[in-house]
């Protein structure tokens, strides 16, 4: 399987799974922690999954299941109504597709619920989850320094957006004044591996992913289907091509790289085999910066037009309106590439992007202050 | 696909209830997704891309799943290129012309 299958979150029961025992029927001294799921936590937290909690409990269940297993979870849904919703939320409240998800419980009642409500969540057996460690859902082929500090990052982007929904003005200014620095720039050989998980793991905002393989050397295929650490290696080093990496910081966090594409120049043809970012930094910009980015430095080159290959579908919407957005059109039926006419004006770029070519860092406040 | 059914034809009159209908709901919703108040009097004939409302992916994902949930309109599904996302009044043409029957409250 590719991207699909790997799981980026796990939630799970309380009660005779995280907890040896039942809260709520545990009299005074609440149940510890079943060890075994513990050490389970750990191990998949270490691989940059993120563990999540979704119980038919008072919201103090959560507190004490955090204090006992040592772990903090991104996101806790205690109440009594059903899983499979819950699950909805935790994956609306950290930007995960449902397919992402696996869901852990002990109740073969809930696991039907859920199984039934939700069929491309993972659902397992608590015996199950002990096991899953050396399952490849669990097992992303790369785990960078993005993956090991993810559920922090989760954590940042909850602050943020309580802030932003305090803040009364609109999500440009919210950006603004969370002094938001995009930074674009060439891709280095330390950047590789980072590259290489991002092209794996992104979905919504992947222009490669539904794609047939690679005809030829130097095309880009599906994620997980030909774009590993060698893939991008060798393009570095190809004199036609260009790889380029986003980074994404603000106040609230560094979300270190969070997206990245490739550019082939043909002539007055510039063509964007690859263009991907992390869901995590949607609605922050980043996509419409580099799409502006790249339209603007394909015509100072003197480039004609620029292709972004990327076949729509029920999943990749999204990335779909970001290119609706910055003046794409697929001028026929599919599998035709998006592509825009760069003799049009050029889209402006905001005052916190730095890029290459670009005068960089001016107006946005965000500078050394 | 295309739903010839009863209220197909009947919303997809110029002009009647169903169009306005939508066109207030899709108002009040890029209104509050955005919280920019001036979208409530938005003219149909306003772009949706761009600066007048700024719709980006984050935004147009939100308003796509409202309109998929109240009127059962899948827009992406489709419209490939997202042509109807052109205007208010190219959107709300579009809904109101595949709205499900009793769909919309």
């Amino acid at each position: 399987m590719t991207a699909a299958g790997l799981v980026k979150c796990v939630v799970w029961d309380i009660d005779n799974t995280l907890l040896a025992g039942t809260y709520l029927e545990s009299g005074d001294e609440p149940p510890g922690a079943d060890p075994v799921l513990t050490a389970v936590l750990a191990e998949l937290g270490g691989r940059g999954i993120l563990h999540a909690l979704a119980s038919k409990n008072p919201p103090e269940a959560a507190a004490h299941t955090a204090r006992v297993t040592g772990w903090r979870f991104s996101a806790a849904e205690c109440g009594w109504g059903r899983k499979s919703d819950a699950l909805t939320r935790i994956a609306g409240t950290l930007g995960i597709a449902l397919d992402a998800l696996a869901f852990v419980d002990d109740d073969p009642y809930e696991r039907a619920e859920v199984g039934s409500a939700l069929p491309r969540v993972l659902v397992l057996s608590p015996e199950e989850a002990a096991e899953a460690v050396g399952w490849p859902e669990f097992s992303p082929p790369v785990i960078t320094a993005e993956a090991r500090r993810r559920g922090e990052m989760y954590a940042e982007r909850q602050r943020r957006q309580e802030a932003e929904r305090a803040f009364g003005g609109t999500r440009e200014e919210f950006l603004e004044s969370a002094g938001t620095q995009v930074t674009i720039a060439a891709a280095t050989t330390a950047d590789v591996p980072r590259l290489a998980e991002l092209a794996v793991r992104t979905r919504q905002f992947n222009s490669a992913a539904g794609r047939a393989p690679a005809a030829r050397p130097g095309e880009a295929g599906p994620p997980g289907g030909g774009m590993t650490q060698d893939w991008f290696q060798g393009l570095l080093t190809d004199p036609g091509c260009d790889v380029v990496t986003v980074r994404l910081r603000d106040t609230f966090g560094d979300d270190g790289m969070v997206g990245g594409c490739v550019i082939t120049r043909d002539g007055r043809t510039w063509t964007v085999p690859l263009l991907m970012m992390s869901c995590r930094a949607m609605g922050r910009g980043v996509i419409d910066a580099l799409l502006a980015w790249l339209t603007r430095h394909a015509a100072r080159a003197g480039a004609g037009r620029l292709r972004i290959p990327c076949v729509p579908d029920g999943r990749n919407v999204p990335l779909r309106l970001a290119l609706a957005a910055a003046g794409f059109r697929v001028p026929g039926p599919p599998p035709a590439a998006y592509q825009r006419d760069l003799g049009t004006p050029l889209p402006a770029l905001p005052g916190w992007v730095t890029a290459p070519g670009e005068r960089g860092g001016g107006t946005g406040g965000g500078g050394t202050a | 696909m295309n739903r010839p059914g009863p209220d197909a034809s009947r919303t997809g009159t110029p002009g009647d209830a169903g169009l306005a209908s939508v066109t207030d709901d899709l108002r009040a919703f890029l209104t509050s997704a955005t919280g920019r108040d001036e979208l409530l009097h938005l003219p149909p004939g306003a772009a949706l891309f761009g600066d007048a409302v700024g719709l980006d992916s984050l935004t147009g994902t939100l308003l796509l799943r409202e309109i998929q949930r109240r009127f059962g309109v899948d827009v992406a599904g489709e419209d490939l290129n997202l042509d109807s996302l052109a205007t208010l009044g190219t959107l709300a043409a579009f809904v109101a012309q595949r709205a499900r029957p009793g769909a919309p409250q």
